[in-house]
């Protein structure tokens, strides 16, 4: 059996919304081998963003503990948890979150920045692998959504992280323009031999993915190997 | 290029907000500006008036009294009504009377110096050299300034000199009080000279300003040298420093309680009038500093709402960045980019438009004219008054957002719907 790249155990979080708790995870466990492709499912409000905004180092647990390569996701300060998402994590987000005044090429090239390893050729590599090399000097408002979150995926891979966390990337898409994203993004990471963990309804991602899990109000309610 | 288009690249609508906020800091910079240039200016302006008036200073003077002549030695002269002040102040009393605030003694004396078969009114000056340096002032033309441990060695002004047909080195004689002649060695010529406290001029003698009512010129020697021409240790006058300008009252009724016997002892002081002064001056810089300060609380409060307003709509975008795995200070970084460009460009534009529109000179009211115009002046206090507010203006308009950026979790701020 192959060593756990990623390690979430009993993990807890509870929110405050209108100054009554909600609680988001209960005791939530589980792991990824690493290149492992995992694929998370649930209702809306079933606590999946919230798990991987954990995984990703965006948010603390209030219970429990994020491993990640061995490395305390949930204890680190602000400048060692900005470097764990340069190096070690790509973030596919639902909304794209490209920054608008910059071009493509120049959305791919910010974690490269952030890591002070900024390289224009393999920004323009990475667009090319989803298909946008015509497309590098376009502003997100010239592109479509699909287009948008092709480059997200680019830039998701700027620094060639070990592990990637895809938030409903093809949630804003229509179905064609999913199905490609969708394509790409496992195609992408599994030739990489990188770790993916997948936050999606689409049904087709559950054929390829290594593992499923579905989580129903904060807790793992099933597992699929 | 990148960092330049994240600080000021993408703003929209929110464009003519920041605008408007450049547009309102720069004014509030050049209003600012333009009463600190005031305020610096006033400043200025006591402080001169400090440094000439000393109001720290009181004078002790003798009685001015013009029945006291002296004959020439020789030669076909008319009579003469010398005056000079009577050397009725006892130094030991003085110094009793000053405690520990410093006292400087002084004689002036008036004597004829007899040159060839004519002569020539000269008024002669004891001082302690060292502290009277620092409170008159001499301008020396050729020569040195005298040392207290000089004997017999003067300095004498240029036209005294010219008059007597001396030079550095050469002598010319002082009848002393036992009758006999005392060589003074000229050290040094003075090409200008203000002798603070000076007695008025009412003798012809050589000056270096003929138009002032008070002496400009004569034969300074040391205390010492003086003693020995007066025969005597009793002083004409005197300057007493006192610690603070404060003292000044009390110091002066201990004077006045210990000459009370003595009706030809006059103490003046300046503290009174310069009171007065301050507190006009006090009063005016109060009036310009209640603008600087509404304005800067104002329209600073308003620039910074607006600013408040286009970060709060830009916070996700810099969430992103550090979501993306910019440490929060490279994250953070162009909103303070932005802030600092557009405040200090503010801030420039207003002092510029400050130091271009504020007049050169200002009348201040009342008693503060007797002091001259006051002349705006913009330097460093002004220059940080004006940067600190666009700092300030920058730093509220971010702290929000600053705060919910550094002390939240970023995918609280990632999840917050667009404004």
């Amino acid at each position: 059996m192959n060593e756990a790249f990623v390690s979430v155990r009993s993990v807890s979080k509870t929110y405050r919304r209108d100054s009554a708790p909600v609680s988001a995870l209960r005791e939530v466990s589980f792991e990824i081998e690493k290149g492992g492709f995992v694929r998370l499912s649930g209702p809306s409000g079933s606590g999946k963003s919230t798990l991987l905004n954990l995984v990703a180092g965006l948010d603390r647990p209030d219970q429990g503990e994020v491993l990640v390569a061995g490395i305390d996701v949930g204890r680190l300060s602000g400048s060692r948890a900005s470097n764990y998402r340069a190096e070690k994590v790509g973030m596919v987000f639902q909304s794209y979150n490209l920054i608008p005044q910059l071009t493509a090429v120049e959305n791919v090239l910010l974690p490269m920045i952030a890591l002070g390893r900024a390289n224009q050729g393999r920004a323009r590599e990475l667009l090319d692998l989803v298909g946008l090399a015509d497309r590098s000097d376009h502003n997100p408002s010239q592109l479509s959504g699909g287009e948008q979150q092709r480059v997200a995926i680019a830039r998701a891979l700027a620094n060639d992280p070990a592990l990637v966390l895809a938030d409903e990337p093809t949630g804003n898409l229509d179905d064609q323009s999913a199905q490609r994203v969708m394509e790409l993004l496992t195609s992408a990471v599994r030739e990489r031999g990188r770790t993916l963990l997948l936050v999606t309804h689409e049904r087709d991602a559950a054929q390829t993915a290594d593992k499923c899990l579905e989580l129903r109000g904060g807790v793992v309610t099933s597992v699929r190997e | 290029m990148i960092w330049v288009k994240l600080a000021f690249g993408g703003f929209g609508r929110r464009f003519v907000e920041a605008l408007a906020a450049a547009i309102v800091l720069a004014a509030t910079s050049a209003t600012v500006a333009g009463s600190l240039m005031v305020v610096e200016g006033a400043r200025n302006t006591l402080g001169r008036a400090i440094r000439q008036d000393r109001p720290d200073i009181i004078e002790v003077k003798s009685r001015f009294n013009r029945a006291l002549f002296e004959t020439p030695r020789s030669g076909n002269l008319p009579p003469l009504t010398i005056p000079v002040y009577e050397p009725l102040i006892d130094p030991t009393e003085l110094e009793k009377a000053a405690g520990d605030n410093q006292v400087v003694k002084r004689q002036s004396l008036f004597r004829n110096v007899v040159s060839g078969d004519s002569f020539l009114n000269i008024y002669i000056f004891g001082i302690d050299p060292d502290v009277e340096r620092g409170l008159s002032s001499f301008s020396l033309a050729r020569g040195r300034f005298l040392r207290a441990e000089d004997r017999a060695a003067a300095v004498i002004d240029q036209a005294s000199a010219q008059a007597l047909g001396v030079n550095v080195g050469g002598t010319f004689p002082v009848r002393k009080a036992d009758g006999t002649d005392l060589q003074l060695t000229v050290v040094g010529i003075l090409d200008g000279l203000e002798l603070r406290g000076a007695p008025p001029r009412s003798a012809e003698a050589p000056s270096l300003r003929p138009d002032s009512t008070f002496v400009s010129s004569g034969a300074f020697v040391n205390i010492q040298t003086s003693e020995d021409i007066f025969g005597r240790e009793s002083l004409t006058d005197a300057l007493l420093i006192a610690r603070s300008a404060s003292d000044v009252p009390a110091l002066v009724a201990k004077l006045q309680e210990a000459f009370r016997l003595e009706p030809g002892i006059f103490v003046t002081e300046r503290y009174g009038q310069y009171q007065r002064k301050v507190r006009d001056f006090v009063l005016t810089l109060a009036l310009f500093s209640a603008v600087s300060i509404a304005t800067a609380l104002l329209a600073g409060s308003f620039a910074s709402n607006l600013l408040h307003d286009i970060y709060v709509e830009r916070r996700r975008q810099y969430a992103t960045l550090m979501a993306l795995g910019f440490p929060p200070a490279m994250g953070i970084g162009p909103a303070v980019i932005f802030g600092l460009v557009l405040g200090l460009a503010a801030a420039t534009f207003g002092g510029l438009a400050a130091r271009i529109f504020v007049p050169r000179t200002f009348a201040m009211p009342s008693l503060m004219a007797d002091l001259g115009p006051t002349k705006p002046t913009i330097d460093w206090v002004v220059v940080c008054s004006v940067v600190a507010i666009a700092i300030a203006a920058m730093s509220v308009g971010l702290a929000s957002t600053m705060a919910r950026l550094l002390r939240e979790p970023i995918a609280a701020t990632l999840s917050e719907a667009s404004p």
